[in-house]
């Protein structure tokens, strides 16, 4: 286990406790079963009936973690930034792919739980906290077939001038009478959209001519005119299914639109900074998950008559990674409280977009180059199947595209810093 | 415990404003006024039968002077105070024989209620409510914040059952004005609702 510095967090026992708990499931149950889904050769397996997919979202279900987003009013854990964060690190350490099957599976009824009202909470949200068996399962449509980064820009105040530069969006919803009718297509990159029974979905409403003027509503996937693409076959996150999603004219009522003009394009940019935070603590948890494993074959494995840790080459690798891990922590931490308290305390929703995605970016580019070295100290057998870092490389890579490639989140915040750092 | 809306229901609002050090710092650099749209359902009929809520509805209409209270005439409130009521708005609102009004609200239905709606101005500024007041249709139509909805959703907000957001995401309240202005002053809305309205509880 790493030394918290964090004397908050050293010397409180039940922060203590907490860590060595999550971090007991991460190795025991995640890791087995993140392996045995990554060497699936059809995607299509990994959510099988007796796939251990399901075994791992239960026990997730059991233990609460589907509902550390969760509005504490609405049944939510109520934990507090500092436990998140610990438990989504750890979570991030046993397998990326299923930390991100439950980060996604809470979008929808985080988002409800936060702004919705009416039949929304009784139908959707309330059964969804008190699922302990993975009957319900959410995943989050944003981006579509000719609109993917697009929406990242809606994030900053300070790009709403080009918003209808943009794509204006494909996915498209019109009132019809009390209820609201979904025609479009999501892209394939949708995380956990072939195994979920509910999306938390973007789309836009008249007149169609920007994203600006869009909404965010909750699709039971069980409706006439829902179609699910297949698992995809992919290079990372094979833990973690995606496909695509098509809508056509579902159906939905009033109270499943939860965020609408003109308050979407104000309030859609608030829930990237709470993912962003979500992935700033998981490749956190990526990145420490190599350094560990580079430290630990640095120790055991003799070169050049010594072993490598001996090595002053391989010792700087060790602590260039273990400078990248710890400052990845103690910043995605800090900007985790920062949108926690805008988000579930102050409920002011004004967190500080670039503070938002740079977490982001500095913990997946953490990740990636800590795996990277990783492998590189691993030699020949960091290429192999057999060896961990193998699995953290490939997923570290896809970290720096999905949920919003770094280029562009980078971009968008540049945005933000321009306009307002002062 | 107050009437939502009441000539007393406002001065406990003003009151607490005045002495609410969370909403003072929160809403410090808020400029803008509200007109308040209360549109009366079947919960409104509902409370109007109650004595108690039917005399502070009259205190609230009594605090718009006579002259600009004529104002309603014609309206659909007008229509509803003067026909289904008995109520004349050229006279004073003091001294009515209740029980009678009472009597004519038991045979009411919804269907009697529609389109009548009460209006209220509030002008926040810098960390104070400079006023607020119940005023006559077409008054105050230039204020910076126009929010309106049913009755039943305004005592969801005023007794702080639920938040601005949550109300006006769910369309149950509908807001017009300056969205960015107010979206970046989130902290002045939530002060003004959890510190103020939620401290003072309505009957």
């Amino acid at each position: 286990m790493y030394c918290e510095i964090d004397p908050r967090i050293a010397e409180d026992k039940g922060l203590s406790l907490l860590r060595q708990e999550t971090h007991r499931f991460a190795e025991e149950v995640m890791r087995p079963a993140a392996a045995t889904l990554d060497k699936m050769s059809d995607p299509a397996r990994v959510i099988g009936k007796d796939s251990p997919y399901w075994d791992v979202l239960k026990q997730m279900k059991k233990l609460g973690y589907h509902k550390i987003f969760i509005d504490p009013d609405y049944g939510g854990l109520g934990t507090s930034a500092t436990e998140a964060h610990i438990i989504l690190e750890e979570l991030g350490w046993g397998s990326v792919g299923l930390a991100t099957v439950i980060g996604v599976d809470q979008v929808p009824p985080g988002v409800a739980s936060i702004f919705g009202m009416g039949d929304v909470i009784e139908k959707v949200v309330e059964p969804f906290v008190e699922d302990t068996e993975a009957k319900y399962h959410s995943c989050w449509g944003m981006t579509e077939p000719e609109c993917g980064s697009d929406y990242v820009f809606l994030c900053e105040d300070s790009f709403r001038p080009h918003v209808r530069e943009l794509h204006p969006g494909q996915v498209k919803a019109v009132k019809d009478g009390d209820g609201w009718i979904i025609n479009g297509p999501k892209s394939r990159w949708i995380s956990s959209a072939p195994a979920a029974t509910h999306v938390g979905l973007h789309v836009t409403l008249p007149p169609h001519d920007s994203l600006s003027n869009g909404a965010f509503c909750i699709v039971p996937l069980d409706e006439e005119g829902v179609a699910k693409g297949k698992p995809i076959d992919k290079l990372g996150l094979r833990d973690s299914p995606q496909g695509d999603l098509a809508f056509d004219n579902v159906r939905i009522p009033d109270d499943y639109m939860i965020i609408r003009p003109p308050f979407y394009e104000y309030r859609v940019g608030q829930i990237i900074c709470v993912t962003s935070c979500f992935m700033g603590a998981v490749f956190t948890g990526v990145a420490r998950a190599a350094f560990e494993e580079a430290l630990k074959y640095s120790k055991d494995r003799v070169q050049g008559g010594k072993l490598l840790c001996e090595h002053q080459s391989v010792k700087q690798k060790l602590y260039k990674m273990f400078e990248m891990v710890e400052s990845s922590r103690y910043y995605t931490r800090k900007v985790m409280e920062h949108v926690w308290s805008k988000t579930y305390i102050e409920k002011t929703f004004d967190a500080s977009s670039r503070h938002a995605l740079s977490a982001q970016i500095c913990a997946t580019n953490a990740a990636f180059e800590v795996a990277h070295e990783a492998m590189q100290l691993h030699g020949g057998y960091g290429l192999t199947k057999d060896c961990l870092v193998e699995k953290l490389f490939r997923d570290a890579r896809a970290s720096l595209i999905m949920d919003g490639a770094n280029d562009i989140l980078s971009l968008a915040a540049a945005y933000n810093i321009v306009d307002e750092y002062q | 415990m107050a009437i939502f809306p009441s000539k007393e229901w406002v001065e406990e609002v003003l009151k607490l404003a005045e002495k609410s050090e969370e909403y003072k710092e929160a809403s410090k650099d808020w400029e803008g006024d509200f007109l308040c749209i209360i549109e009366c359902d079947d919960e409104f009929l509902s409370d109007l039968s109650r004595k108690e809520i039917m005399e502070g509805f009259m205190s609230f209409l009594d605090m718009i002077p006579e002259e600009r209270r004529k104002k309603y005439k014609g309206s659909s409130m007008g229509d509803f105070m003067e026909k289904k009521l008995g109520i004349s708005l050229d006279a004073s609102l003091k001294g009515l024989d209740l029980s009678e009004k009472l009597a004519r609200i038991s045979k009411l239905s919804a269907e009697d209620l529609s389109g009548v709606a009460l209006y209220f101005w509030a002008d926040f500024w810098h960390g104070s409510i400079r006023n607020m007041m119940g005023v006559a249709p077409g008054e105050h139509e230039d204020a910076a914040f126009k929010l309106s909805g049913k009755y039943s959703s305004w005592k969801l907000l005023v007794s702080g059952q639920q938040d601005t957001m949550r109300l006006v995401m769910s369309n149950r309240l509908q807001l017009e004005g300056d969205m960015q202005y107010m979206m970046k002053r989130m902290k002045a809305v939530v002060a003004l609702t959890k510190e103020v309205l939620a401290g003072v509880p309505i009957d």
